[in-house]
C-alpha cells in the first residue's frame, strides 16, 4: 500500500527525480525471456539513471539450478544484448550485478519459498531494507495463482514494509478466469498492491494522449459529438505470430490485442478529464468509459464486428505463409488474426459517435494510431467545386512508429482562382525532442517501486473489458459472423471496409 | 535516435559589414531551400522545428569556439536557432560581420530538421545594445536563452538591455572572474530581473547529483524524520580562498532553504575553514567547510558532503564523496574492519578509528553482560563468539565519474553505494538545463541563502 506522507523537501525542484524505496525485487522466472529481454536491462538502465537507491537488491528466482555467479553472468549477457542504452557502462553494470542474488525456487514447493524468505531477510539486514518487496511474476499466466498462494503459505506477503506483486497480461482469458485470478490475488494482496502490467501504458506516446487532451485548452472544446464524426483506432502489425502459435491459436486478435491495448486506447481517447494525474482519479475515469460502451449482443455482433485470418501473401516485399501453415497452429484453425469492431459510447460526450477499432497481423505495415475524424463544415462557403479536394478535418495521434500528432485542414492553393486543398500540420516527437524516450518497462518498474499504480490496470477495468469481449468471443466461436480470410499484406478482409462504407465512411490509410 | 555529427557545419551564408536585415534575408532563403530539399513536387515541404533560441555571448575567440561547438551539439538533441555574438575591436566603417552555418539532422524515422547558427561579430556601440541586434532574429513563440560565457557585466546597462528580450540567463559561476564578487552580483539579479526572467547557473547544475544522493537518503518514509535531526554538515571543497567556496555555499544554501534553517552566524578561519551555525526549529545545526587538496578536483569543486545527526534515538551518518582517494588498508585490527568507512577520506578515517576504539572498549568492558544478553548464558560461563570480520574489499577503482555514498544508521552495517555521474561538460549541463527551462525556484532560494552565507566570510 502506498503510504501517504509529506514530500521530501530536499527532492523539490529535482527534475525527473524518481527514486525507488530501498526494496528487494524478486523476479520469478528470472532466467526466462521476459526477464532477460526486458526486466534486467530495464533495471540496469534505472541504476544508470541513479533511480535505484543504496541497498536496493534483486533476487532471481526460477526452477533452473544455477549459482549466484552464473545468474550474474546471464544477467550481464542479457543486458549487453538487450539494453536500450549502449555501450554498456562496465562500472554501472558491475555495481548493478552486485545487487543480484539467485535462489532456485520450484513454485510448487513451499519450502523453496521459505528458503527464499530467509534470503530476503538476510538482504534486509545487510542493506537497511525495512521489508519492502516487489514480487514480479515473469512467468506463464497459469503460475500466477500458484505463486501467490505460496507467498501466503510462507508468510512472504506479510511483515514489515510494503509488499507488491506484479503480473503481466493476459489477466485471464475471459471474465470468469479474470475474476478467479483476482480472487486468488486478493486473498494474498490488497488490490492496491497488485500491479497488472500492460506495457502499452508505459509508452510515452500513449501517455501523451492525456497530455495532448488535458494540458491544452484548444482541443477539449471540440472533443465531443458536436464536432467529431467518428474515431478510428488502428493497431496493425506486419509480423505474423512468430513462435507463439500454441498461445495465439487459443487467444486470437480479439483477446490478444483488442481486449487490452485496443480498449485502453478507447478509454484514453474518450475519458473525461480526471481531477489529477493520480492513480484512482485516472482509472476511475477509464472505467467510466468502459462501463459506458454499449455491449454488443445478439445480431449486433454480426453487424458490428469483422473477423479475419491471413492467408499467404506478400509483406514488405517478402512472401509469407498462411496462418494455418504456421507452427503450432491447427490446419483447420478458426482463430482470427484480424478483428474489427464498431462500438458506441453511450454518454453525453460521445452519443452517436462510432469508434472503429481494427487490429491485425500480417497487415501491410506496423502502425498504431488514433484518428479523430471531424464533421464537414455545415455550409460550403467556397462552393462544391473549390472544396472537392478537401477532406474533413482530422487529428491523428500516432502511437508508433513515427510518434506524433498531425492536424489536417484545408488551405487555399496559391493561384489566381479559389481552390482549397487538404494539408497537414505535423508534430513529430523525434524532430521536436531528439532525445530517446525511456523504455516502457523502465517507467513501469519504477512506478511500481515508488508505489504509483496510475499506469497499471485495476481489477474492475479488467473485468469490465472482459464483459464487453466475452459475448463477442462466444458469438465468434459459434461462427457469427463467419471467419473471412485476407491475403497477407492487405488491410484485412472485405467486410472490414463494408463495416464503414455502409455508413458513408472509409478506413483512413495510415 | 538522432544522427549526431561531429564535422563542421556547413557555411550557408556570410557577409562583412552587413545589417541585421541582410542576415534576415539570408535566413529566409536558407529556410525556403531547406524546406524543399529532397522533396517531390507534390509533397509537403519539411516542416520547420525549433524549440528555442540560444544566444551565446562570447567575450573571447576561444569562448566563441566553445559556444559554436556547444550549440551545434545541442542542436543534435533540440532543433534550435543559435546566435553567437562576439564583440570585436572597433574598425572604421565596419559594424557587423555575420556568418550563418546550418546543421541538418535526420532522425531515424522522422523528417529532417535544421539548426541554424548565426555568428555575429559586432563592433562599436552596437555591442552595448544587444537587444536591438538580436530581437529581429528571434524565433517567435519559443523561449530565448542568453548564455553568457565568462563573467556578465553585473549591474551594467549592457546586461540589463540584453536581458530585456530573454526568458533566461545562463551563467557558470565556476568560470567567473572575481567569483566572490560576481556571485554576489548574480544574487542581486534575483531582485532586479523582470518577472519572466529565469536565472540558471551551470555550477548549480553540477551539484544536481549531490543533491540527488543526499535527497535519496531521506526519501524512504521511515528515514524522513532524520531531516529534523541533522546536527552537523561537513563540506569539503578544493582550492583556497573565498572564491572557491561558492559550490559549498550553494549546497549549504540548498539545504538551509529546503529545510527552513536560519543563519545565525558564520566565520571563516585559517586554512579555508568556515564554521556556520543555523537555527532549525530550536535546534542548532553546525556547518563546517574544509579546504582539501586533491589532484582530481578542480578549485571550487566539492570533494565530499557529510551529514550526521540523530532522531528518535537513532544516529545516522551520510557521506557522499567525489572520486575518493585510495589508501592501503591500515594494519590490523578486526575492529576497524567492522567499520569499513576507513580509507575513503580523512573524516571517514577518523570516524572509523573513533568508532572502532569505542566499540572495542565497550565490548571489552561489557564482554560478560553482552554475552549474557545475547545468549541467556550466565556471565563468565562461556566466551562470546568473535565479531564478524568484514574482510572482503568490495571497492572498485572508482573514478571522477562516480559518487560514493556511505550510509550508517544506528549500529547497523555501513552501506556503500556507487552511482554514476552524468557527463558534466557544458553541452550536457546546458541540455539538461534548457530542456527543463531556467525558472527554478529552488535555485533562486538556494542562491539567496548561499549569498547570505558568503556575505559573512
Amino acid at each position: 500500500m502506498k503510504v501517504q506522507e509529506a514530500p521530501n523537501p530536499l527532492a523539490e525542484g529535482l527534475h525527473d527525480y524518481r527514486v525507488a524505496d530501498p526494496a528487494v525485487m524478486v523476479i520469478f522466472g528470472a532466467t526466462g525471456d521476459l526477464s532477460g529481454r526486458k526486466l534486467l536491462p530495464a533495471l540496469y538502465n534505472l541504476a544508470k539513471q541513479r533511480s535505484l537507491p543504496a541497498g536496493f537488491a534483486v533476487v532471481g528466482a526460477a526452477m533452473t539450478e544455477m549459482t549466484e555467479q552464473s545468474f550474474r553472468q546471464l544477467a550481464s549477457q542479457k543486458i549487453h544484448e538487450f539494453s536500450r542504452t549502449q555501450p554498456i557502462d562496465d562500472r554501472v553494470l558491475s555495481s548493478f550485478l552486485d545487487m543480484l542474488s539467485y535462489v532456485k525456487v520450484d513454485f510448487s514447493k513451499t519450502e523453496d519459498f521459505k528458503a527464499l524468505g530467509k534470503k530476503l531477510q538476510e538482504i534486509d539486514n545487510n542493506n537497511h531494507i525495512p521489508g519492502n518487496r516487489v514480487f514480479y511474476c515473469a512467468t506463464p499466466p497459469q503460475t500466477y495463482q500458484m505463486i501467490a498462494v505460496q507467498l501466503r503459505a510462507s508468510s512472504l506477503n506479510t511483515g514489515d514494509g510494503w509488499k507488491r506483486i506484479v503480473v503481466e497480461k493476459p489477466f485471464g482469458t475471459d471474465l470468469k478466469s479474470a475474476r478467479e485470478l483476482t480472487e486468488t490475488l486478493h486473498k494474498v494482496f490488497t488490490e492496491d498492491s497488485v500491479y497488472r502490467i500492460d506495457h502499452y501504458l508505459g509508452k510515452e506516446t500513449v501517455q501523451n494522449i492525456l497530455a495532448f487532451r488535458f494540458a491544452n485548452s484548444i482541443f477539449e472544446p471540440v472533443w465531443n459529438s458536436n464536432l467529431i464524426d467518428s474515431v478510428q483506432i488502428t493497431i496493425a502489425e506486419e509480423i505474423g505470430i512468430e513462435n507463439r502459435g500454441s498461445y495465439y491459436d487459443r487467444a486470437g486478435a480479439l483477446r490478444d490485442i483488442v481486449q487490452n491495448h485496443g480498449l485502453q486506447l478507447v478509454t484514453l481517447t474518450a475519458m473525461e478529464p480526471p481531477l489529477a494525474f493520480e492513480a484512482n482519479a485516472v482509472r476511475d475515469e477509464k472505467v467510466k468509459v468502459l462501463r459506458s460502451i454499449r455491449p454488443l449482443l445478439g445480431e449486433e455482433i454480426e453487424e458490428s464486428t469483422v473477423r479475419g485470418q491471413y492467408t499467404t501473401g506478400w509483406v514488405l516485399g517478402e512472401k509469407v505463409e498462411a496462418y494455418r501453415e504456421e507452427k503450432n497452429v491447427a490446419s483447420d484453425s478458426q482463430t482470427e488474426t484480424y478483428a474489427a469492431l464498431r462500438l458506441f459510447i453511450d454518454n453525453w460526450r460521445w452519443a452517436g459517435v462510432p469508434f472503429y477499432i481494427r487490429a491485425g497481423k500480417r497487415l501491410p505495415k506496423r502502425v498504431t494510431e488514433i484518428r479523430i475524424q471531424f464533421k464537414r463544415p455545415p455550409h460550403l462557403t467556397f462552393g462544391r467545386e473549390a472544396m472537392k479536394e478537401v477532406d474533413p478535418n482530422a487529428i491523428t495521434l500516432r502511437i508508433q512508429p513515427e510518434e506524433g500528432i498531425s492536424l489536417k485542414f484545408g488551405a487555399k492553393v496559391p493561384s489566381a482562382g479559389l481552390r482549397i486543398r487538404s494539408v497537414t500540420m505535423d508534430f513529430q516527437y523525434l524532430t521536436s525532442f531528439l532525445v530517446e524516450a525511456p523504455e516502457a518497462y523502465e517507467r513501469l518498474l519504477l512506478d511500481c517501486m515508488i508505489g504509483d499504480p496510475t499506469l497499471f490496470t485495476r481489477s474492475d477495468e479488467v473485468e469490465v473489458a472482459w464483459s464487453l469481449i466475452d459475448p463477442i468471443e462466444d458469438a465468434w466461436r459459434n461462427g457469427r459472423p463467419p471467419l473471412e480470410t485476407y491475403p497477407s499484406g492487405t488491410w484485412g478482409p472485405p467486410s472490414s471496409s463494408t463495416l464503414l462504407q455502409s455508413e458513408g465512411r472509409e478506413w483512413h490509410r495510415p | 535516435m538522432s544522427t549526431t555529427t561531429e564535422h563542421e557545419p556547413l557555411t550557408a551564408w556570410q557577409g562583412e559589414d552587413v545589417t541585421v536585415g541582410d542576415v534576415l534575408d539570408a535566413l529566409h532563403g536558407i529556410r525556403a531551400k531547406f524546406a524543399r530539399t529532397d522533396v517531390g513536387d507534390d509533397e509537403h515541404g519539411h516542416p520547420r522545428n525549433c524549440v528555442m533560441t540560444l544566444i551565446g555571448i562570447a567575450p573571447t575567440e576561444s569562448d566563441e569556439r566553445v559556444a559554436r561547438h556547444t550549440t551545434q551539439l545541442i542542436s543534435s538533441e533540440h532543433p534550435a536557432q543559435a546566435i553567437v555574438i562576439r564583440e570585436e575591436a572597433p574598425l572604421r566603417g565596419h559594424h557587423l560581420d555575420a556568418w550563418i552555418t546550418t546543421e541538418a539532422q535526420q532522425p531515424g524515422a522522422g523528417c529532417p530538421t535544421e539548426c541554424e547558427i548565426i555568428t555575429l561579430h559586432v563592433r562599436g556601440a552596437a555591442a552595448e545594445h544587444l537587444a536591438a541586434l538580436v530581437d529581429p532574429l528571434l524565433v517567435s513563440g519559443v523561449p530565448t536563452y542568453l548564455w553568457w560565457l565568462g563573467t556578465p557585466p553585473f549591474g551594467k546597462k549592457e546586461l540589463a538591455d540584453a536581458l530585456r528580450v530573454c526568458d533566461g540567463l545562463v551563467v557558470d559561476s565556476a568560470r567567473f572572474n572575481e567569483p566572490f564578487n560576481s556571485f554576489r552580483g548574480l544574487s542581486r539579479l534575483l531582485k532586479a530581473a523582470h518577472h519572466r526572467l529565469g536565472l540558471a547557473d551551470l555550477q548549480w547544475s553540477r551539484l544536481r547529483p549531490w543533491r540527488e544522493m543526499i535527497a535519496q537518503f531521506f526519501t524512504p518514509v521511515d528515514r524522513r524524520h532524520f531531516l529534523t535531526g541533522i546536527a552537523e554538515v561537513g563540506v569539503d571543497y578544493a582550492g583556497d580562498g573565498r572564491g572557491n567556496r561558492i559550490a559549498a555555499a550553494l549546497i549549504t544554501g540548498w539545504m538551509a532553504g529546503a529545510l527552513g534553517w536560519r543563519l545565525r552566524s558564520a566565520a571563516a578561519g585559517q586554512g579555508g575553514v568556515v564554521v556556520a551555525h543555523y537555527l532549525a526549529s530550536g535546534r542548532s545545526v553546525e556547518v563546517d567547510f574544509r579546504s582539501v587538496q586533491r589532484e582530481h578536483l578542480t578549485p571550487g569543486e566539492l570533494g565530499a558532503v557529510r551529514i550526521a545527526g540523530a532522531s528518535r534515538g537513532t544516529t545516522f551518518r551520510l557521506s557522499v564523496q567525489h572520486d575518493p582517494e585510495r589508501r592501503p588498508p591500515p594494519a590490523d585490527t578486526v575492529y576497524q574492519a567492522m567499520h569499513p568507512t576507513e580509507g575513503e577520506d580523512d573524516a571517514g578515517f577518523e570516524l572509523a578509528q573513533r568508532r572502532a576504539e569505542w566499540h572495542r572498549d565497550v565490548l571489552h568492558e561489557n564482554l560478560g553482560s553482552l554475552h549474557h544478553t545475547a545468549t541467556g548464558d550466565a556471565p563468565g560461563e562461556s566466551r562470546p563468539r568473535p565479531p564478524i570480520v568484514l574482510s572482503r574489499d568490495r571497492r572498485r577503482p572508482d573514478t571522477e565519474r562516480v559518487l560514493l555514498t556511505l550510509i550508517e544508521i544506528g549500529e547497523g552495517r555501513p552501506l556503500r553505494h556507487v552511482q554514476q555521474l552524468d557527463r558534466q561538460d557544458e553541452v550536457a549541463l546546458l541540455l539538461d538545463l534548457l530542456s527543463t527551462g531556467t525558472h527554478d525556484e529552488v535555485f533562486n532560494r538556494s542562491l539567496a541563502a548561499a549569498s547570505a552565507l558568503i556575505d559573512k566570510f
